[in-house]
């Protein structure tokens, strides 16, 4: 209890020394304005827009997510000068007597050949922000980059920047700087997905017509952000239109999409409905063969969001995402899996200083299997459901103060598995006990410029995890038999996991386009996802920490080098970093993860290292656009028991990885896209001897991950033919051919008898894809 | 919404490959370990005890026989001991020993200046009632799967191995199986192969063999390892074996029972 206390007065001692700050820099003859950023034809909230007052080069700030900013400044006329890539600068005369609201609205620069764009001061804030490991996405980069069957995914296209490693082939899975996968924490407007992929992977959850912006944060995330340990991918949905009803869609190989969004009230409020299915089962219905026939094999999603103002300071956003996969084999097998998210929010603007968002977040994510084999008939059901409210305030002191602070509440039911059976069936019907848990946090971080040339963003998050009873806990022998058993009742708390994560993150500009930066954070995760599997399942199984598991925990430190070049045209950044990761979770051999009460005795706990080099060039404006981006890395785990407890190279550690990325537009009718990648091989265990047992030959293994897959390379393209605008909407062609010379990257590689020889073992290899061409029908009306 | 503007679109090819091809993986020796492998049945003997040396991925999979080993099976519940013989290179056999279920036998080998021991208690015998087929939606029309049909005794934990033979030769897959979640029912089980290897009018020979826990866990891990590198498990390992010092392989007291139709 004393700890705790500690902790509190520190954080009190901190939010005091920050109002000392804010009482000591507030002068009374400054004035405030602020107001928020959108787009003028679609009245869309802009994220990330700059904004400064001309005659205060200094006064810059960012809109936030909800396209709020605030600026104060002595009292005089100013000219107040807003930017946003994409679009056309705006500036406007502002006379600052008093307090005042202005907002914003900005116009989309034509589909006309992009020009060389007059680079205003404000483009270099990637170079001044104090934060680390940060990278945005826009849409327009993410349309253009060629991927699998002509799918637009976010996630995949995110895998081609530094410090982020693809899950394998195809696959929307990602791992960063040297986490797990299930070490991300992605957001789909603040709630959770807890399962980001459709059809086993080869998709994202992520309806690309939907989203309107996506951060990715490598560790050194802002405060705000808590959970899980390696990154956060926060993704913002579209508002929707408020000015003209507008239909868009396409229709592509795989799936097809419709957008329609529109007004609900001119200029207060907007809808957004967008959905998207696949139909290669389609296609499965028109086979002869009759198991073929009844395969079900597609999934759909539907992304809808309204949002409403109701006054200056009061506007209203609903948003919801539904998406299934079902996939079912011949009758004797299905699966259907999905999530389903929530989240109302209510904006709200106390004054031109205090901006507030409270938001109500549920998020559910479930699976069903189905089995009917013979008199054997099972289902599984599995469920995690969330519920959780939000509360962040943003107080914008003065334009080198602003404080972030907020409390976030969530309530986690985690449903393991629930077999029902027939009377029939081999296997008795199971429940396994539901688990309940409440993760609460408190946070605060200050921005500040504490003088020239620095910015400096340090926080403090206070996590808490509480187990929650009714149920069953369970103390294990190294062996991993019961020794006691104590039952809790429903609402008792079983544990508490109290957490202090500070983030710090500093920036030190060396010239107006050169800069250095470092930061160090702590991030704490409570929910795990066990897969014994080489990639993610749909059926993996997440746990809350519990008093067998605790609390995994990253330290990342990382230093950074940034320049802009030529007007800010090209950026480049170069970072170093290093992550201690503790409490890591493996499995003992032969672990039983499925419908086991006891599954917390099956787990190995040990520790990590993860560091790396991160180099990136992009070319932001002119015909040819695009990136380069190379890692030098390498990941490892220490678990007792494993390679005698050394440190071993984790499964996705990967040396070098290389993703270039280049889309030229040539004219108005034609867009050319193309990317190469290139990554060291996966570590992974192959035999280094055999014998023979019962007559069949096994193999003989010395240790965890001592060899390489092959290095796996790929070059994919694609061009875009925009049709001639009609006077009612336009169209597009997309046609993109994956792997274009045609490699056969190894998924995996096994070992066997030959079965022309005997007497002979060989060594086969898999691979998934080669050549796959596809065309896409975009429009828009 | 003009229904003249929105363009049918043209199917191209799909072209996806899932390609298979036969590579070289440059693996590492390792210096030969010590493979023991023996049964003791419900059946009459001999039974046998292999004794083998594990060789290089590249080698023939010929396993050099281990002689001049010191073998022994005790019985401790009955106090009965038995030193093997050598009847061929690394194969030892029991001269008077009779398995009987619900007896503890004790293996020990002493070679090379190591001794190993494992110890396995013989499960009672459960009748394997009959055996029939079942047919899947496999990748290239249908496989036939048997399927074992038997009662699992309520109140305990029962452990079973299957071994199947298509007309005389052992299918290469193995498919141990515990009542963890079927305690006491009847149990309808299918029996999985490598691909569809058993086709109408075969003669197909289940074997069932009732096994200690032990013993399932080392062919439960065994399958796990053999399943390594391919889309399911993580990272392959040696299976748990239950002998000491350690050797690879098992030691086994199991009861058998089978049962032999033609597949339909």
């Amino acid at each position: 209890m004393r700890r705790i206390s500690n902790m509190i007065s520190l954080l009190l001692f901190l939010m005091a020394a920050n109002n000392a700050i804010a009482q000591q820099k507030a002068v009374p003859d400054r004035h405030t304005i602020s107001g928020s950023i959108k787009e003028k034809k679609g009245g869309e909230i802009l994220i990330g827009a700059s904004v400064y007052l001309l005659e205060q080069p200094k006064s810059g700030t960012v809109s936030n997510s909800y396209g709020f900013y605030s600026i104060s400044a002595p009292a005089g006329i100013y000219t107040l000068i807003v930017n946003f890539a994409g679009y056309l600068p705006d500036s406007i005369k502002i006379v600052l007597d008093k307090n005042i609201t202005q907002s914003v609205e900005l116009i989309q620069k034509g589909s006309e050949l992009q020009e060389v764009i007059v680079s205003s001061k404000k483009k270099n804030e990637n170079v001044v922000r104090p934060l680390m490991g940060v990278q945005k996405l826009s849409i327009s980069e993410i349309q253009n980059v060629p991927v699998i069957f002509g799918e637009k995914d976010v996630l995949k296209t995110l895998q081609l920047l530094p410090g982020v490693k693809s899950a394998g082939e195809g696959n929307s899975g990602f791992y960063v700087r040297g986490g797990g996968a299930d070490q991300n924490l992605i957001l789909l407007d603040e709630a959770v997905v807890y399962n980001a992929s459709h059809l086993l992977g080869f998709f994202s959850s992520f309806n690309s017509d939907a989203i309107k912006d996506l951060t990715l944060y490598k560790g050194a995330m802002p405060a705000e952000y808590g959970g899980r340990l390696s990154s956060v991918v926060d993704i913002k949905m579209n508002d929707g239109n408020n000015q003209n009803l507008q239909t868009s869609g396409g229709i592509g190989l795989i799936a097809s999409r419709l957008n329609i969004e529109g007004p609900i009230v001119k200029d207060k409020g907007s809808f957004i409905i967008s959905g998207r299915r696949t139909y290669a089962d389609l296609f499965l219905k028109l086979s002869r063969d009759s198991s073929i026939r009844n395969n079900s094999l597609y999934f759909y999603d539907l992304n809808v969001k309204a949002n409403y103002t109701l006054d200056d300071k009061n506007r209203v956003y609903l948003s919801g995402y539904f998406g299934k996969d079902n996939l079912g084999f011949g009758g004797t097998f299905g699966i259907d899996y999905g999530n389903s998210t929530a989240t109302a929010r209510w904006n709200h603007i106390f004054n031109s200083r205090l901006f507030s968002n409270t938001s109500l977040i549920y998020s559910n994510y479930n699976y069903n299997i189905r089995i009917n084999s013979g008199s054997n008939n099972l289902l599984i059901k599995s469920k995690i459901e969330d519920l959780s409210l939000k509360e962040d305030l943003q107080y914008f002191i003065n334009n080198d103060n602003k404080i972030n602070f907020g409390i976030n509440v969530i309530r986690h039911a985690i449903s393991p598995g629930i077999v029902d059976v027939s009377s029939s069936s081999s296997y008795n019907p199971v429940a396994l006990q539901s688990k309940y848990a409440y993760e609460n946090a408190a946070y605060i971080s200050h921005e500040l410029t504490p003088a020239d040339k620095w910015k400096l963003n340090y926080g403090l998050r206070f996590s808490a995890f509480s187990i929650m009873g009714p149920g069953n806990f369970y103390n294990y022998d190294t062996a991993g038999n019961i020794i006691s058993t104590k039952y809790y009742s429903s609402g008792q708390v079983v544990k508490t996991y109290m957490n202090l994560e500070p983030r710090f993150s500093a920036s030190y500009q060396l010239t107006e386009n050169r800069s250095f930066k470092a930061a160090y954070s702590r991030n704490v995760q409570n929910l795990h996802l066990l897969s014994n599997s080489a990639s993610t399942n749909p059926t993996d199984l997440w746990i809350p920490s519990s008093p067998n598991v605790k609390p995994e925990i990253a330290d990342q430190f990382s230093l950074g080098y940034y320049q802009n070049f030529r007007n800010n045209k090209y950026e480049f950044s170069s970072e170093i970093y290093y992550k201690a990761l503790q409490n890591q979770i493996d499995y003992k051999n032969g672990a039983i993860l499925r419908a086991n009460e006891n599954v917390e005795s099956e787990l190995l706990f040990g520790s990590g290292r993860a560091y790396g080099w991160e180099l990136f060039l992009k070319k932001k404006t002119g015909k040819l656009t695009g990136w380069v981006s190379y890692t030098l890395s390498r990941t490892e785990r220490k678990i007792a028991g494993i390679n005698n407890g050394e440190y071993y190279p984790a499964k996705q550690d990967q040396t070098h990885n290389i993703a270039i990325v280049g889309i030229y537009k040539a004219n108005n009718k034609w867009t050319f896209s193309s990317n190469w990648v290139y990554n060291t091989g996966n570590a992974v265990t192959f035999p280094s001897g055999k014998y023979q047992v019962n007559g069949l030959t096994t193999f003989y293994y010395t240790e965890r991950n001592g060899y390489r897959m092959p290095a796996y390379h790929r070059l994919d393209f694609a061009a875009t033919l925009l049709e001639k605008k009609k006077k009612k909407g336009e169209g597009s062609w997309t046609f993109s051919l994956y792997n274009v010379y045609g490699r056969e990257n190894a998924y995996s590689i096994r070992f066997q008898d030959n079965p022309a020889d005997v007497t002979k073992t060989q060594a086969v290899q898999t691979a998934l894809f080669r050549w796959v061409p596809s065309v896409t029908y975009n429009f828009k009306f | 919404m003009k229904s003249s503007t929105i363009y049918l679109l043209a199917f191209c090819m799909l072209v996806i490959y899932g390609c298979k091809k036969i590579i070289n993986v440059n693996l590492n020796d390792a210096s030969p370990q010590i493979v023991i492998e023996g049964n003791i049945y419900n059946t009459a003997g001999p039974y046998q005890v292999k004794i083998s040396k594990t060789v290089n991925f590249s080698a023939s999979n010929i396993y050099p026989g281990v002689s001049g080993a010191f073998v022994k099976v005790a019985d401790i519940t009955s106090g009965v001991t038995n030193i093997l013989s050598e009847t061929s290179a690394g194969l030892y056999i029991t001269s008077s020993l009779q398995g009987v279920p619900g007896h503890t036998y004790q293996l020990t080998v002493i070679t090379g200046g190591q001794t190993y021991t494992a110890s396995s208690t013989m499960p009672q015998a459960i009748t394997l009632d009959s055996i029939g087929f079942q047919h899947n939606a496999g990748n290239v029309g249908s496989n036939i799967n048997p399927v074992v049909n038997f009662q699992d005794p309520a109140g305990i934990n029962n452990y079973y191995n299957f071994t199947q033979f298509v007309n005389g030769i052992q299918l290469k897959s193995l498919n141990p199986f515990s009542d963890r979640l079927s305690d006491g029912r009847y149990i309808s089980q299918q029996l999985f192969n490598d691909s569809s290897y058993i086709r109408i009018g075969d003669t197909i020979l289940v074997q069932m063999n009732c096994v200690d826990k032990n013993v399932w866990n080392f062919f439960n891990t065994l399958v796990e390892a053999t399943n390594g590198n391919s889309f399911q498990s993580a990272a392959p390992a040696n299976p748990i074996s239950n002998l000491s010092n350690n050797a690879l392989g098992y030691f086994s007291a199991s009861t058998i029972n089978t049962k032999k139709r033609v597949a339909f």
